[in-house]
């Protein structure tokens, strides 16, 4: 025993066999990347391209129905094209996923695919995506299809609809655990013509009522930004909020100073700062406060909007392309244009909306911009509002989207796009970049809504366990979180029991099942076939025989693994008790302060340092009180 | 003078457009919320023009950062916060608002307390939501860190306006006797309780560090384990330990909807004692509309509810 411990002197305590892998897989060094990947539909033809904005020869195309509008979903890690005139809705995985780690991102990168599973629906228009769902009204449907956005980022489509009393040109959108839906009048109308629009209404997912209608005519255009959801109409924009009992709606009527007889019909909300961006009349945007006064505050355009965005990095800015081919950076705080410059031929604002003209989005510091006619995607600089570049795209761009961001590659080998199997089980996303980062970084305080806030709270925890987190969130623990009585794991490896376990790492890794047993063969491997905990006093069972001795707490360390990531080890050291017990045991687990353990891996030796340096023999311990086929229920649910 | 400054610090939700024409001779401070605030103006009085962001009754936790907070931020000379992860909503507002202030964090110099499960539980429309941390943000529910605070904020103060040190030290040392005064208070009236009646149930666990320093144990649910949803508080837990340390009054909070503590009184089979404030003041006509009078009301509060045994 004496023997074996002097050359086993490591130990880490088990976590699941995502973070051993991790601590495995040493060929791969972890990157910071920047990578915006531009998605354009084409005007004219069927087809979706998508490019790597800084390598655009990194290009990939997709046939579509008709015509896409494009909008990236669950914090980029999908993209969908509806297409309205062909009643069809297509999806792609954009092959960037985003995950945020307290001081930085994950990013992981592959190449983008069209999910095979479609939808198909009389006029598809309207999308939200919000809460984790992805909602597009199918304006002739009568429904709004909800679909689940973090399993869209993997590939599958779940959905489910939101019935609603008459088929229109609306919307629907979760508000807490109802929803809400705009609604039309239920006057009879001509031929195929469309209802007029009436209001917004609460409704439960079952499409019945849980409200009133307030009233919002001709309800058109919406957008969340923190607590808010704001929606034109042509009063004025009505706002709502979760309240204690449902939806609460509030209407903010146009002031009198705001230009007569015209109205918002579109909105975007900041991801940063609970505040709305809204066109108003043909030249004219409104900066809308849902809280403080004045709630509308008019930016008049020298020329017609041709579209507009807000800036998710800095909340700050916003930017408008006006039909003379100028684009316009605005103040979100002053009201006002601060910089202007010609960045396009003219697209004049006459004819029908939907003819090709440029549409704007936002990848980082830049700002990308379609130019169907040139043929072309403008990249601009946010900075300087200087063109950096122009991409060539066939045809006629027009609808464009972005997806991507900055993060640590831990996976990247040289060009090699390949998702490298660690997957991180992220939760419920938020949709958006801006409130990840800023969640991220403040450990829980994000709270836009509180749906919002769960997903957090389970990301943060996923994230230490994961480790990835601040050296402020580490605390001293004692004896007291692993009490109790402990059965190593190597056994159960020996004999066969663990196979669906490996089988199960084999599915979802890089390694073939046998290739994990040996892996963990080296990884389990001890003698130590039990160990009980009461009080500071541990009992080592080697090979059946009891060791006993008192330990008291020695700190903790913290290791920085070749992938970025970290653990904690949580030092004890002997004070009495039999000679041959070790002199130092470190416990190393997923958590960084107080809690119970359910398992760990056990380090154990008389060199201190030397079993800091310890990465590949990491005993492990479950419950005695698991039955050997717990033990592997337990593996598999991680 | 005490007075008049706590009235000015009530008024002192300055709209958006009178900011521009501030004479800009005062310093200009924003605190991140309603106690840091007051701290603000006891120090500071009329040499200051303050903004407070999340105001009486406020869950900075929640709070949603508005544009005329980062205009406030923009035209700031001292951004006073907690730290400790409270104020999540800061960072992103100091990018927007592009401010060059003095970003002062008040905690520091305070001996943290670590949060038990690696966090706490805010209630907010019925719902229990997880604010992760490995800290217990709390600090002010100690007069001895209210008083750290205190002394931040003067050498902040002193560092922004040397010109008004003097008077800034005055009107802090003076703020700080008073806080020795009300740390006394409250140390005699929780002595007087019988020995047995100690213990309290609030379910927003943010009375760590008034549990420290004044001896009274606060019950609450726990924490989540890293491997479970954060999804729901361990209500059923916590009325077991209702039950074994045998709580003896149950309080419910200004920043938080009852719905939850309600629940919990009605299965424990206690009474809901009265309202605590944690994290914000009242509004003036309320019961704590300065750090001193909510920190009174708290104890008189507490100690009434032991006391009906």
């Amino acid at each position: 025993m004496l023997r074996y411990l002097a050359y086993s002197t490591a130990l880490g305590l088990v976590l699941s066999g995502g973070a051993l892998a991790q601590e495995h897989d040493h060929h791969h060094d972890a990157t910071d990347v920047t990578l915006y990947r531009v998605f354009v539909g084409d005007h004219a033809d069927a087809k979706v391209t998508a490019f790597d904005l800084d390598q655009p020869a990194n290009r990939w195309t997709f046939d579509t129905t008709g015509q896409s509008k494009l909008y990236t979903v669950d914090n980029g890690g999908a993209v969908v094209a509806v297409q309205s005139d062909d009643d069809a809705v297509t999806f792609f995985q954009s092959g960037i996923s985003l995950h945020a780690h307290g001081d930085h991102s994950d990013i992981s990168v592959s190449d983008p695919a069209a999910i095979e599973d479609t939808l198909t629906g009389p006029r598809p228009f309207h999308l939200i995506d919000h809460a984790g769902k992805v909602v597009i009204n199918f304006d002739r449907g009568g429904y709004a299809a909800i679909i689940d956005a973090h399993e869209l980022s993997h590939g599958e489509l779940e959905s489910t609809q939101l019935q609603q009393a008459r088929a229109h040109h609306g919307y629907a959108a979760p508000i807490g655990d109802l929803w809400v839906t705009s609604v039309a009048s239920d006057a009879p109308v001509e031929g195929d013509a469309a209802p007029s629009r009436i209001g917004l209404q609460a409704v439960n997912a079952d499409g019945t009522p849980a409200g009133d209608v307030a009233t919002c005519t001709a309800i058109h255009g919406e957008a969340f930004s923190g607590a808010y959801l704001a929606t034109g109409c042509a009063e004025g924009v009505l706002t709502v909020t979760d309240g204690a009992d449902g939806p609460v709606m509030e209407m903010l009527e146009y002031p009198s100073d705001l230009p007569a007889g015209q109205s918002t019909g579109t909105l975007l909300g900041s991801k940063a700062m609970q505040v709305f961006l809204g066109n108003y009349g043909a030249n004219g945007l409104v900066v809308v406060d849902p809280v403080d006064e004045p709630h509308f505050r008019y930016i008049e355009l020298p020329f017609r909007r041709v579209d507009f965005a807000l800036d998710p990095a800095n909340a700050r800015y916003g930017y408008v392309l006006t039909e003379d081919g100028s684009l316009h950076q605005l103040d979100m705080l002053q009201a006002q244009i601060t910089q202007s410059v010609r960045v396009t031929e003219p697209y004049s604002m006459d004819g029908h909306w939907n003819d090709a003209r440029p549409r704007i989005a936002m990848a980082g510091d830049e700002l990308v911009m379609s130019d169907p006619n040139a043929g072309l995607v403008r990249r601009i600089s946010t900075e300087t509002l200087e063109e950096v570049g122009t991409i060539d795209v066939d045809g006629q761009p027009y609808n464009i989207a972005v997806a991507g961001g900055s993060g640590v590659d831990h996976g990247a080998e040289g060009g090699d796009h390949d998702h490298d199997g660690h997957s991180h089980d992220h939760g419920h996303d938020h949709g958006d970049e801006a409130h990840d980062h800023d969640h991220a970084h403040a450990h829980g305080d994000e709270a836009h809504d509180h749906g919002h806030d769960h997903a957090h709270g389970h990301d943060h925890n996923d994230q230490v366990y994961q480790g990835y987190f601040e050296d402020s969130q580490i605390a001293d623990r004692t004896l007291a979180d692993w009490e109790g009585d402990w059965q190593s794991v190597y056994p159960l490896l020996q004999d066969g029991t663990l196979d669906p376990v490996m089988e199960h790492k084999a599915e979802a890794g890089t390694m073939t099942a046998d290739e994990y047993r040996a892996y963990y063969d080296v990884g389990y491997r001890t003698d130590v076939d039990r160990i009980t905990i009461a009080g500071d006093t541990f009992i080592f069972y080697a090979s059946g025989e009891p060791m006993e001795a008192r330990y008291e707490a020695d700190g903790y360390e913290v290791l920085t693994y070749e992938k970025g990531n970290r653990g904690v080890r949580f030092i004890f050291e002997k004070v009495e008790g039999d000679e041959a017990a070790p002199q130092f045991v470190q416990f190393s687990d997923h958590a960084i302060a107080p809690q119970d353990a359910h398992h760990f891996h056990l380090y154990w030796g008389d060199d201190r340092a030397a079993l800091l340096e310890e990465l590949t023999n990491w005993p492990t311990y479950y419950p005695s009180e698991l039955s050997a086929a717990e033990v592997v229920e337990e593996m598999l649910a991680h | 003078m005490i007075r008049q400054l706590s009235t000015a610090l009530l008024c002192s939700v300055i709209s958006l457009p009178s900011q521009a024409v501030f004479a800009q001779e005062k310093l200009q401070v924003v605190a991140s919320f309603s106690i840091i605030g007051d701290f603000a103006q006891k120090v500071g009085g009329d040499l200051i023009e303050l903004r407070t962001l999340v105001g009486p009754n406020g869950d900075a936790h929640v709070y949603e950062p508005r544009p005329a907070d980062a205009i406030a931020l923009a035209g700031a000379d001292v951004v006073l916060n907690n730290g400790l992860e409270f104020e999540g909503f800061l960072d992103r507002l100091i990018t927007a608002s592009a401010t060059k202030a003095e970003i002062v964090t008040l905690s520091d110099g305070i001996e943290t307390r670590e949060e038990p499960g690696g966090g706490h539980y805010h209630f907010i429309d019925g719902q229990a939501v997880f604010h992760a941390g490995a800290y217990d943000p709390h600090a002010w529910q100690s007069v001895a860190n209210a008083k750290i605070y205190v002394e931040n904020i003067v050498e902040a103060f002193c560092a922004a306006d040397a010109a008004s040190c003097e008077a800034y030290t005055a009107a802090g040392n003076t703020y700080l006797g008073e806080l020795d005064d009300l740390h006394a208070q409250i140390l005699e009236s929780v002595a007087a309780l019988p020995e047995h009646r100690r213990t309290v149930v609030v379910a927003h666990n943010a009375f760590g560090y008034f549990e420290g320093e004044y001896g009274i144990h606060f019950i609450s649910p726990q924490g989540v384990s890293t491997e479970s949803e954060a999804s729901a508080a361990d209500v059923a837990g916590l009325i077991r330990d209702i039950r074994d340390q045998n709580a003896g009054a149950i309080f419910s909070e200004n920043i938080a909807d009852t719905r939850l503590i309600d629940q919990i009184a009605a299965e424990a089979g206690l009474p809901i004692s009265g309202v605590l404030y944690s994290d914000a003041l009242s509004g003036p006509d309320g019961a704590a509309p300065s750090y001193i009078a909510m920190m009174q009301h708290n104890a008189q509060v507490i100690t009434a509810g032991l006391a009906a045994d």
